[in-house]
């Protein structure tokens, strides 16, 4: 039976080459929650403190809380570190992939695209590269983290699925003023 | 020389407009050619108009005053925007600009009669005229109404476009004069993240306007910020300081949007609006031809616009000298400078209502002239501090207010703190930047420190830098506020000083109410051109002085902003499942469920019940909440939540439950199964997902954080289908390779497996329709595959989508309740009649206590309340279905008894049924309600012997 993956993002769009910035749907991505109480040997396996993120392995490390952990990559690698986790103890592992929509915003001008719809504060010292927070962007609550691209800012915006198209255009609409190559 | 350029003068260093770029447009009818750079008020004046608009209440002919964002005589209607400051907006080619509220024209407007009855239209003429008799008031309403001020609006107007933006600068600076730029220099170059607001276009305050040395001294400053990386909006306006430096502010002419508002949360706000010309109170202030002293350097400087002929100039002070220097180098011929330093005074204007012709001055004398121009003084623009707390002081002496106490994270520099040379105020500008950004300084390293995510910080937090400035002096200005003759003070609202003289002679002697009985300072103006001399005609009419009077208080916002740009963008968040696609393809009728887009039908819905109940359907149930519970302690879990048991819940197994609140009102419902020993998944109404996650965690964090468990939202990670009807065994045994017998997977039993080829599907044997059916919770990805092969596979056995409303019919003839629909926030648990689900005997659950006591087995001799019973109905005429909420009445009377909470036509049935609230002693099977319908009719309806209309022993959803 042939099985098709679609994406929240369901519209189609023109990438333009020489925008400002880029918005990218990355729903496909593997998305795993794990959570693990204190003192879980799954815990010291992550080593990643709340509200930060790290590559490992070909996979993001977020602190997403400071019980949760959300494992983003390619499916293969994620799985792989999944299956490395220490399950002794209060653990749970939840395969998000599917609940939630990803899209990677990137581009110098990142922030202030993402000031028009969103409260929180985007400067170097509230945001470094490899934080990880959530707010609400557009009135949908978000996990937001900076995922720097080879210097350029970059921020990886995931939201409940449902929310997936809204919130792709209401960026795209954001960036207008500066410049968006959307693709999807 | 054009009619449209006759006051315009030859080019000249310093001005603003680009004469290179003519622009072509139309006031009041006639054709009119200005210059880009030119406010609409500036191109009018060039053109050798005078008169602007008439006055709001006794449509006196007005001329410009302040040619700023402040004239209250400039407001007009571009196209189809009402109310537009022509003294600020910039003109534009090809706008059509008329005045306001005259009739037949602004040259001859009959509404100006109104001044015969002026001494008539005191203040509270309409509170003391108009409130007997009442009964005749709404049609003094539609009369009154066609003096009503301001533009006209159009209806059919595109709505315009607003922005909003959130911003975290260390430090805001309102005001971009000479001494602002020089803060936010210092401020930047200190190393603070620095935006600064100019209310006008350019920026340099009164340098702008002053000379060429003057300019080239504002270019400096304005190269040094922006060189320094300080963000500068021109014509823009910090519109309110709010607590911890929220500050509103709104963005004109931005290149997107009609204007953005702005909402920065500033570390240090310094606040250095400049000063404010003030107007002089004397008869005939507000004939065309009279003219505040910086309108006359702003139309000559700025717009090489000559402002008259031959003028007449009363000055207290240095800018009313130099604008005599402005006016002869502009080819105005002085008639006469009077100078209140040393007693000089002028008393009146004489003349046509739509010029001056002389100027009387106090010792009697009088003066031919075209053009009088004012400067009498400062007003000193406090309400940025009076936001944040200050009670600014009047100084007698300097004839204005000065701040008394800010905040640490509030600093004043500029004309607001003090006077001074140029030299001074730079000084004081960059030393308050530099203060400024040491204070911003040390919160950010305060807030950095508390915020996980944000980057480690060095060092302890540091000290707040005290204010060692040397403050500015206060230079002496005589006061002057009003002449020995009335005058306007409000030119907005068309008050005089005679008006408020005779109001505090009323007994409206405090600002307070003097200001609202008068409406004087609650125009456009908000004050900035009035309050002050509103407060010294106060003042003198008490015999007291101004300090002793006080002031109002200046609250948001600063200057006046539209509703849009309060609204900004309109955020609507939409929810919609994987297989929307396929629904809107279909042609299905949407309907808003929450957020949620859902087919409410796809044509028939009364067909697709007849489909479910004949062969098989299938309904995107994607929004029911989902919830994957995880942990040891789940069980605790859910018998803390719910009122039934869930211990010796076998794995493979699910079942309903009841969640009732601490006040034993219905919360939510659903089903929860257990798919591992350790591992479950509850779901919940579509409306309370988020509720009871919310509610979950509330308890487990709180009250319970020992238990082991862990709760994760899988809402959206499923896409959810109901496969129901008596074919739906057969469809799906088709699609996967798990047994779906009746035995071996029986009612209320869950599964797990591949279908359709996606593995890690659950599948529970559940259903709100009353038929076999099954649930399948598809990984969300796949569901638009699942549920395209779900309609090809099953077209040989009649499959048809169905909607909600299907559903909804469905389960009303089986009987099934909607927490929130037919129940209410006062509805009990025992109500709905799921007694036998209130587990008493459980050692403790939420809302146990009041349940015990609603069904009599609370503690204590009190009785149990007579609670509701939720009943189903059919009404004896099929053809009637009785609205929902409709009311249940005692037999011949207006009693209202109960409500029908759902109801609907069965197309299984042929009936009009119904659920209903009502009290126990109508809850008896056959017993006959009496039902109000909305148009006053009475009908009846029988309570039946089952909730359940369809299949009551429930052998269709067992089979």
């Amino acid at each position: 039976m042939n099985v098709t993956f679609t994406s929240p993002v369901t519209a189609s769009y023109s990438p333009s080459p020489d925008a400002a910035l880029t918005l990218v749907d990355e729903s496909a991505h593997a998305k795993v929650i794990v959570r693990a109480k204190a003192g879980t040997p799954a815990r010291a396996s992550l080593a990643q403190v709340f509200a930060g993120s790290r590559e490992s392995a070909g996979v993001l490390i977020a602190g997403t809380r400071p019980d949760e952990w959300m494992l983003l990559g390619e499916p293969t690698a994620v799985a792989a570190r999944v299956a490395d986790l220490p399950m002794d103890g209060h653990v749970s592992v939840v395969d998000w992939t599917h609940g939630r929509a990803q899209f990677r915003l990137s581009g110098a001008v990142a922030t202030s695209a993402l000031e028009k719809v969103c409260g929180l504060d985007w400067s170097n010292d509230m945001m470094p590269n490899g934080a990880v927070t959530s707010g609400s962007v557009a009135k949908v609550t978000c996990d937001l983290i900076r995922n720097d691209v080879d210097g350029t800012p970059s921020y990886l915006i995931l939201c409940d699925r449902s929310f997936g198209q809204y919130l792709f255009d209401a960026l795209i609409d954001s960036g207008q003023e500066f410049g968006i190559s959307a693709s999807a | 020389m054009s009619a449209s350029s006759l006051r315009r003068l030859p080019e000249q260093s310093g001005e603003v407009i680009d004469r290179s770029q003519p622009l072509k447009f139309t006031w009041n009818g006639k054709t009119a050619v200005g210059y880009a750079g030119d406010t609409i008020a500036s191109a009018i004046a060039a053109g050798g108009n005078r008169i602007m608009s008439r006055s709001m209440k006794y449509h006196r002919p007005r001329g410009l005053l302040t040619a700023d964002f402040w004239d209250p005589n400039a407001f007009v209607q571009v196209d189809d925007e009402p109310n537009v400051r022509s003294g600020h907006r910039l003109l534009t080619a090809g706008i059509n600009v008329g005045p306001q509220n005259v009739w037949p024209s602004l040259d001859y407007d009959i509404k100006s009669a109104n001044q015969l009855v002026g001494r008539f239209l005191s203040p509270g003429f309409y509170y003391k005229t108009f409130i007997h008799p009442q009964k005749l008031w709404p049609a003094y309403e539609k009369v009154l109404a066609q003096f009503a001020p301001g533009g006209t609006v159009d209806y059919e107007s595109e709505m315009a476009y607003f922005d909003k933006r959130y911003t975290h600068p260390d430090v805001v600076v309102a005001g971009g004069g000479p001494a602002g730029l020089a803060a936010a220099t210092a401020a930047a170059e200190a190393g603070a993240s620095v935006l600064l607001v100019e209310h006008e276009h350019h920026l340099g305050g009164h340098l702008r306007y002053g000379t060429d040395a003057d300019r080239a001294i504002a270019n400096g400053l304005e190269v040094a910020a922006r060189a320094a990386g300080v963000e500068i909006l021109v014509d823009s306006t910090v519109t309110g300081r709010y607590e911890d430096n929220w500050l509103g502010i709104v963005q004109r002419s931005h290149p997107i949007a009609s204007e953005r508002l702005i909402k920065a949360r500033a570390k240090t706000l310094i606040v250095a609006a400049g000063l404010i010309e003030r107007p002089y109170v004397f008869a005939g202030n507000d004939r065309p031809g009279v003219l505040l002293a910086s309108a006359v350097r702003r139309l000559i400087n700025m717009y090489a616009v000559k402002p008259g002929e031959r003028a007449v100039v009363f000055t207290a002070n240095e800018s009313g000298d130099q604008t005599v220097e402005d006016l002869e180098r502009a080819g105005v011929e002085i008639a006469g400078v009077v100078d209140a330093r040393s007693g000089g005074n002028i008393t009146g204007t004489e003349g046509s209502q739509k010029a001056i012709s002389s100027v009387t001055l106090g010792n009697g004398s009088s003066i031919d002239a075209d053009l009088l121009v004012t400067a009498v003084g400062w007003t000193a623009p406090t309400s940025l501090l009076n936001m944040s707390g200050d009670r600014p002081v009047y100084d007698p002496a300097a004839a204005r207010f000065f701040p008394d106490r800010t905040p640490d994270n509030v600093l004043v520099t500029g004309g607001l703190a003090g006077d001074g040379s140029l030299d001074e105020l730079i000084a004081h500008g960059s030393s308050t930047g530099s203060l400024a950004a040491g204070r911003a300084a040390a919160v950010r390293h305060r807030v950095q420190a508390a915020t996980a995510r944000a980057a480690a910080v060095s060092g302890p937090e540091p000290d707040m830098p005290s204010d060692d400035r040397v403050p500015l002096a206060r230079a002496a200005h005589p006061e002057l506020f009003r002449s020995t003759t009335h005058g306007i003070v409000d030119y907005s609202e068309d008050v005089g000083s005679k008006d408020l003289v005779s109001a505090t002679k009323e007994g409206y002697d405090s600002v307070e109410l003097l200001k609202r009985y008068t409406t004087a300072t609650m125009g456009p103006a908000q004050g900035k051109l009035e309050t002050v001399n509103t407060v010294a005609v106060l003042a003198e009419a008490r015999g007291e002085t101004i300090a002793e009077v006080g002031t109002t208080i200046w609250r948001p916002p600063y200057a006046p902003l539209t509703l849009g740009a309060l609204a900004g963008r309109i955020f609507e968040p939409e929810r919609v499942s994987s297989i929307h696609p396929w629904h809107v393809a279909q042609g299905a009728k949407p309907i808003l469920a929450g957020q949620w887009i859902r087919p409410e039908h796809y044509g028939d819905p009364q067909a697709e019940v007849t489909n479910v109940r004949t062969n098989v359907g299938i309904i995107d149930v994607t929004p029911l909440g989902k919830l994957d519970l995880q942990g040891e302690d789940v069980p605790r879990l859910l018998n803390l939540l719910y009122t039934n048991k869930w211990s010796k819940l076998a794995v493979g197994s699910v079942r309903y439950g009841m969640m009732c609140a601490e006040d034993g009102v219905v919360m939510d419902d659903g089903v929860t199964g257990r798919l591992e020993e350790n591992r479950w998944l509850m779901t919940t109404t579509s409306s309370g997902a988020g509720t009871v996650w919310e509610w979950a965690e509330n308890w487990l964090q709180t009250a319970h954080p020992d238990w082991d468990v862990h709760i994760t939202p899988v809402t959206t990670a499923y896409t959810s289908i109901n496969v129901a009807g008596p074919k739906s065994r057969e469809l799906l045994a088709r699609l996967t390779d798990v047994d779906l017998g009746a035995d071996a997977f029986e009612y209320m039993q869950v599964r797990t497996g591949t279908v359709a080829g996606v593995d890690d599907c659950i599948m529970w044997r559940i259903g709100f329709t009353g038929e076999l059916s099954f649930e399948l919770h598809v990984p969300a990805g796949y569901g638009l595959s699942v549920w395209e092969t779900l309609m090809e596979q099953g077209a040989d056995l009649g499959i048809a989508p169905f909607g909600l409303e299907a559903q909804r019919i469905m389960r009303l003839e089986k009987g099934h309740f909607i927490v929130g629909q037919d129940t209410d926030g006062l509805t009990k648990g025992p109500t709905t009649g799921l007694e036998a689900l209130i587990k008493l005997d459980k050692d403790d659950f939420v809302g146990k206590p009041e349940l015990a006591w609603s069904m009599g087995q609370g503690v204590g001799d009190g009785e149990a309340p007579e609670l509701p019973v939720l009943v189903s109905v059919q009404m004896t005429d099929a053809s009637i279905v009785p609205p929902e909420a409709s009311q249940i009445l005692a037999p011949n009377t207006t009693e209202i008894l109960g409500r029908i909470t759902s109801s609907r036509y069965s197309p299984t049935l042929n009936a009009s049924i119904g659920l209903a609230q009502v009290p126990p002693a109508l809850a008896q099977s056959g017993t006959v309600l009496t039902v109000l319908l909305t148009n006053g009719d009475r009908t009846t309806a029988i309570v039946q012997e089952h909730h359940s209309h369809v299949d009551p022993e429930g052998s269709r959803l067992r089979s």
